[in-house]
């Protein structure tokens, strides 16, 4: 112990690692002659390799759970916005169906008063009566949609018939070559736009598959 | 590792407490390790853990992403530790029985791979004998030992984590190295 203080300071500088190469020389030769610091330099190392044989403990099993436990509540739109952060196909589909959805109604109850009608050909619209008459000797060629009012046929249709919010009076199925349709609730409605809407895209993507087909030709 | 964590500790700053669980699994042991070594005391070391962890919660907006968590942590941790030193003498050893227990001390709660029974004696008041040892460390040295020898860190992790000069976290470690030598002769 009687070692000078500058000694002592070299041998923490060596557990340190923090000794240049010509002090780490000094202090060897010097711990070589002194038997003081030479058991100084021992016991300090193994000082250290006592303390660094600790085993390490782990936490106890319900720490985490603990912990969690004892965390400041969230108010549910927090929890929400993480469940919209984690699942945005859902919420994306949701919307996206919401939307469909908000259009469709908007369609089925918004013109509910006036009379509508889709098609080639001369008609009368009898608006007192709600009715749309096909005068006798008309033909209507292709596809006819009457939306809001009642169809009233003397003549002829060569086409599918589509009633909405209203009703098919008087026909004789020789007037009309194609299918007729009422509809005249909203869930029906919605099925007739599902499938018109779907129809219309597998149309065009069959068309496009033609077109293609007829550019490969 | 960094990466991950970042984005774990990005979640927790948006609130995301799920994303906090999983940042306590990676570093619960660690911080119940070191705590545990500067107070000596199972229900204590666990209760200043936790509330590590909580306060790192509460205050994770504070925390600059930029630099290392474990330090950041292991200062809350260590500060609380010493807090909890300073406030009361330890009141209860390893030694003593686990309540409504006989012959069961708390060393039966320590974690450590299956040993013939006998090294397992001689590993546990091996055990007994150096946590003694380090917590008749001054709270200051102790600290910085355990940072240093337990959790092989950096004397610039520990000046980070101490918030201490690099020279004075030297004059730590080597004050407490001394002071374990001189025991740990006797």
């Amino acid at each position: 112990m009687a070692c000078s203080k500058e000694n002592k300071i070299l041998i923490h500088k060596y557990l340190d690692d923090d000794i240049t190469l010509l002090e780490k020389k000094q202090l060897q030769n010097h711990v070589m002659s002194c038997k003081d610091c030479e058991d100084h330099l021992k016991e300090l190392k193994k000082t250290v390799a006592i303390i660094q044989s600790t085993s390490h403990f782990q936490a106890p099993d319900n720490f985490t759970e603990n912990v969690m436990n004892q965390l400041p509540k969230q108010p549910k739109t927090q929890k929400w916005k993480h469940w919209f952060r984690k699942n945005p196909f859902i919420i994306t589909a949701a919307t996206f169906f919401l939307v469909f959805i908000l259009s469709l109604s908007a369609t089925f109850g918004d013109d509910s008063k006036e009379i509508t009608v889709k098609g080639d050909g001369q008609f009368i619209v009898d608006e007192a009566r709600g009715v749309v008459i096909i005068p006798e000797g008309e033909r209507i060629t292709g596809d006819l949609l009457i939306r809001n009012g009642d169809i009233e046929i003397v003549g002829e249709v060569t086409g599918n018939i589509t009633v909405i919010n209203g009703e098919y009076v008087m026909a004789s199925a020789d007037q009309v070559s194609g299918e007729i349709n009422e509809i005249n609730q909203a869930m029906h409605w919605l099925w007739y736009e599902t499938k018109s809407f779907f129809s219309e895209v597998v149309g065009f993507i069959d068309n496009s598959d033609t077109d293609e087909d007829e550019k490969n030709r | 590792m960094d990466i991950v964590v970042k984005k774990i500790i990005l979640e927790v700053k948006k609130g995301n407490q799920d994303a906090f669980a999983e940042l306590m699994d990676l570093y619960k042991d660690k911080v119940y390790h070191i705590v545990y070594r500067m107070l000596g005391n199972v229900h204590e070391s666990q209760d200043v853990a936790q509330e590590a962890f909580l306060r790192a919660y509460t205050n994770i907006d504070s925390y600059d992403i930029n630099r290392k968590f474990s330090t950041w942590l292991f200062r809350i941790a260590t500060n609380l530790a010493i807090d909890r030193i300073r406030k009361k003498k330890p009141d209860f050893h390893l030694e003593d029985q686990v309540a409504g227990t006989e012959d069961l001390t708390y060393y039966s709660q320590f974690s450590t791979e299956e040993q013939l029974p006998e090294d397992q004696v001689v590993q546990l008041e091996m055990q007994e004998w150096i946590q003694e040892e380090i917590l008749h460390l001054p709270p200051k040295y102790r600290s910085a030992i355990i940072l240093k020898y337990l959790e092989d860190l950096s004397l610039k992790e520990i000046s980070e984590i101490l918030n201490l000069p690099v020279a004075t976290v030297k004059t730590r470690i080597h004050r407490g190295r001394e002071s374990l030598r001189k025991r740990l002769k006797d």
